[in-house]
């Protein structure tokens, strides 16, 4: 059993976040990045897997400030084998991300792939439905454990309202992971460390990305504050009045 | 002449018998010994030699003084007089042996004769009398009072084995007083009024007449030796060990500072996962454990859940290095109980065998965040700790942030030289209610002129707690940041408010061999006051209570300092009952501020609170730590106390008598 997960750093929320003067995107001066928290649990589901049924881990990211930390730690954690992409990905896009996955993932032939469900930078779609697309496998997201049997795995879905749904999918497949089955586990630095002498980070090079499909960010802004909010008082039959009134004003009746 | 009448009465094939007996004693105690020293040599090494002198010294101090022991009085006298009861009687055995199979034998003399026997029956007649009182004692005490911390114990056949300890030694002590008695009833010497007890004995005896008191004496004697050879001999298998091993873990206890806790093992993962990971030395420990109890007493995590008991511990892991099959995380030691140390160390301090129960705690944690196994709340802080210096999670931007406002400017002791460097530590700079404490802190330094800067978002949380957690892989990249940091940096001296920090700065950083001064700010102010700089314009007046922390007081010995501060600002200071090296912990150290509180029923904190409500008259707490604050100020809400009692840092007292 070949488990892939490519994972992606974020804007660590703990930081201020704050505009660029082209007023599109986010200064990445004062940015700091953390893992995305949803691949952080695709990272401790496949460790779980691999605990549970054996087989081999892949965990694949992007250069970025504190990619190796991430990686070494994954590998602590158990992971075997260690990927960053580099190039230029200051430009980059979900869709330009997917499509370098993809490349890699088709070399790799992983059985089954695990990503995050979402993560809060995810402007132009999340990464795992377009990774799917790329490698024209299924695809089933707000998964949140799951049990391989042979060619087949059984996810469990997560919908609102409480709702769980087990399907089969047949693999290989990706997998959007909304929760892992236990928390991500806590790794001693003494033991990353240990890893730091002897695992390797393989560094695949991304010449160009297709950033084709995304979208064009026209204009990004902090929430502003508004000052139209009127409190309208009185008894429910004069209230319910005044809305009419207020409404039929607007020209939406 | 008096002449010491050794085999009286004993016919000739009795004390050949008595020769083989003691040989095959010698045997069994000697393999016995061995046993348990080979037991100990499986242990990792550990250097624990040198200090000669200073070592016999504890020695001379704790074993024969037992200066430890008599701390608690009435088993301080109870141990005392078994002590010297039985080792005088045993030295005086050890005389008539020499006397008569040494000299008698080869050189045809006796010593014991004439006046110096005399002295030698009046001393071994009274002293004897000291191990029955003793004794007396302890059986009242386990028997008769039976005080809780010697009743619920994990392996309750120890129950036998304490039993059988003062059964022998009372038996040991009775007949040899009977055998005494007997024949001074029939040998009747001039000399027999310089043998007070065993005269009396032997005027009961008289009434029996000879030979009925000639075949008692035998029977009794007989009796003596077998049960005193029984006894020698069980040394290595009982309780009685702790005649030899207490000295022996007393002369080999660490004279290293006490905040100094020892590097984690490495071999084969990070701490202790299976006993012979312990170091020597703490197979010892555990094998020193006389289960008196006094750690278990005097244990905020006892006090506060049962969860953890030291004593206990020692008692299950002293079992555990003799038996195979159990596994000691889990089966043995639970991960609860590991979690329960605040690390304060006040069973270190009390124990009268110098067990240094937090360090064999310390290790097995070690193995416990080796696996990742913690509660999630102290996962986060880690992590936090990990990726931002600090276990609120917040960014080091924001470490200095409090400054905002403070006028002059906080100085940046990265960009210019100051004479202190204020390590300010994570609560006193994150804490949203205390920042406030901090800017007065601030506010009294630069009202002294102290030329003082702070590392802005250069600092880390120092790591005192984070290594007691058992996080040494961490622990270890925040002092090297934090030493990075500073040695950039020109100042002459360290102050800090928080203990914590003091002690890992103090006692653990490397300092590449040239470590500043380092001062508790309690101490600084002590100074301050002592040389003139600062001086007060008006006297408090407050009648207050001083608590002390755990890692200035125990861990550094620094009580007089903030006493001396709190006097000097006119407030009088009234004492808890525990107080100084018996201060009752707040519940927040070792990392228990950052971990699940798990089922309390009183918490440390509230105890001490009504601790210190229950003194008459005092307005105010006063702490010298900002975790005590936060610990304190939550205390006296939850046991309703708002109103009658305020929590006060000691910087509140300064600045407001300034």
């Amino acid at each position: 059993m070949k488990i892939a997960v490519p994972v992606k750093f974020v804007p660590d929320l703990v930081e201020e976040l704050t505009i660029d003067s082209g007023g599109t995107a986010l200064d990445t001066s004062w940015l700091r990045l953390i893992i995305n928290e949803f691949d952080d649990h695709a990272v401790e589901q496949a460790i779980l897997l691999k605990e549970r049924g054996g087989g081999q881990v892949i965990v694949a990211m992007s250069e970025a400030e504190g990619a190796d930390d991430f990686l070494f730690a994954s590998a602590a954690k158990g992971a075997d084998q260690l990927i960053k992409l580099t190039g230029d990905f200051s430009a980059s896009n979900n869709h330009a991300l997917a499509r370098a996955y993809a490349d890699l993932l088709k070399e790799l032939q992983p059985d089954l792939i695990l990503t995050g469900v979402q993560a809060h930078n995810d402007l132009d779609g999340s990464v795992g439905p377009l990774l799917a697309e790329y490698l024209g496998m299924p695809y089933v997201g707000y998964v949140s454990g799951l049990t391989v049997a042979g060619d087949k795995v059984t996810v469990r879905k997560e919908y609102a309202g409480g709702l769980i749904a087990e399907m089969e999918v047949n693999l290989p497949a990706v997998l959007g992971i909304q929760a892992a089955e236990q928390p991500p586990r806590y790794v001693a630095y003494s033991k990353i460390r240990q890893v730091m002498g002897t695992a390797k980070i393989e560094e695949r090079v991304v010449a160009d990305l297709d950033l084709s499909g995304g979208i064009t960010v026209s204009r990004m802004f902090q929430p502003e504050v508004a000052e139209r909010a009127t409190m309208i008082e009185g008894s429910p039959e004069e209230v319910a009045d005044k809305i009419i009134g207020i409404l039929k004003e607007l020209g939406t009746l | 002449m008096p002449i010491r009448d050794t085999f009286w009465n004993i016919p000739h094939w009795a004390e050949i018998a008595q020769y083989v007996a003691a040989f095959l004693t010698m045997a069994i105690f000697v393999a016995g010994v061995v046993r348990r020293v080979l037991r100990w040599r499986q242990g990792r090494a550990e250097k624990r030699s040198g200090n000669f002198w200073q070592r016999i010294w504890s020695l001379v101090i704790q074993v024969f003084a037992q200066r430890r022991t008599l701390d608690e009085t009435f088993p301080g006298i109870m141990h005392f007089s078994i002590f010297w009861g039985m080792l005088v009687l045993a030295i005086g055995t050890a005389f008539a042996t020499v006397d008569w199979d040494v000299t008698h034998l080869f050189f045809g003399f006796q010593i014991l004769t004439g006046w110096f026997y005399i002295v030698f029956e009046l001393m071994l007649d009274i002293l004897g009398l000291l191990a029955v009182l003793g004794l007396g004692m302890a059986i009242q005490r386990r028997y008769g009072t039976r005080p809780a911390r010697l009743q619920n114990f994990p392996v309750k056949k120890l129950a036998g084995d304490d039993l059988y300890v003062l059964v022998m030694l009372s038996f040991i002590v009775l007949s040899g007083y009977l055998t005494e008695g007997l024949r001074l009833a029939v040998t009747q010497p001039p000399w027999a009024v310089w043998s007070p007890i065993g005269n009396a004995i032997a005027a009961f005896f008289l009434s029996l007449g000879d030979p009925t008191n000639q075949t008692l004496h035998l029977v009794i004697w007989s009796l003596h030796i077998l049960t005193a050879f029984g006894a020698l001999l069980s040394i290595p298998f009982t309780k009685l060990f702790h005649i030899l091993s207490v000295p022996t873990n007393i002369y080999f206890r660490s004279l290293e500072p006490a905040g100094k806790l020892p590097a984690a093992n490495m071999e084969n993962g990070a701490g202790v996962k299976e006993w012979k990971q312990f170091t020597w030395k703490q197979l010892l420990d555990f094998e020193s454990c006389t289960r008196c109890g006094r750690c278990q007493d005097v244990c905020p995590a006892y006090a506060s859940s049962q969860i953890l008991s030291p004593r206990n511990m020692m008692v299950k892991l002293d079992a555990h290095i003799w038996n195979n099959g159990h596994a000691l995380h889990g089966d043995v030691i639970s991960a609860d109980e590991l979690w329960a140390c605040t690390t304060c160390r006040a069973c270190v301090q009390v124990c009268p065998a110098f067990i240094d129960h937090v360090t064999t705690f310390v290790d097995m944690r070690r193995h416990l965040v080796d696996q990742g196994s913690m509660d999630k709340m102290l996962q986060d802080a880690l992590a936090n700790l990990g990726r931002y210096g600090n276990s609120f999670g917040q960014s080091e931007r924001m470490r200095a942030k409090w400054t905002q406002g403070v006028q002059p400017a906080v100085k940046d002791a990265r960009r210019e030289a100051v004479e202190y460097l204020w390590f300010v530590g994570d609560y006193a700079s994150y804490s949203a209610t205390l920042t406030d404490i901090t800017r007065k802190t601030a506010d009294v330094f630069q009202k002294t002129g102290l030329n003082f800067g702070i590392l802005f978002d250069a600092e880390r949380n120092a790591g005192n707690d984070v290594r007691r957690v058992g996080e040494e892989g961490l622990f270890e990249m925040l002092a090297d940041k934090n030493s990075q940091a500073l040695a950039k940096c020109k100042f002459e001296t360290i102050v800090t408010t928080d203990p914590h920090t003091y002690n890992t700065l103090k006692n653990e950083y490397a300092w590449n061999g040239n470590r500043p001064n380092i001062l508790h700010y309690a101490e600084l102010l002590d100074q301050l006051i002592a040389s003139g700089r600062i001086k007060f314009s008006k006297k408090l007046g407050y009648k207050v209570t001083y608590h002390d922390p755990c890692y200035l007081g125990r861990y550094n010995g620094i009580y007089d300092a903030p006493r001396r501060v709190i006097e000097a600002t006119g407030c009088e200071l009234v004492e808890m009952p525990r107080n100084r090296d018996c201060a009752f912990c707040c519940g927040a150290g070792g990392g228990r501020i950052w971990m699940d509180e798990k089922d309390v029923k009183e918490r440390p904190s509230e105890s001490r609170i009504r601790e210190a409500i229950a003194l008459a008259g005092v307005q105010a707490f006063v702490v010298a730590c900002p975790k005590d604050l936060t610990m304190y100020r939550d205390a006296v809400k939850t046991t309703g106390n708002e109103k009658d009692m305020l929590v006060k840092d000691l910087i509140e007292l300064v600045y407001e008598a300034l």
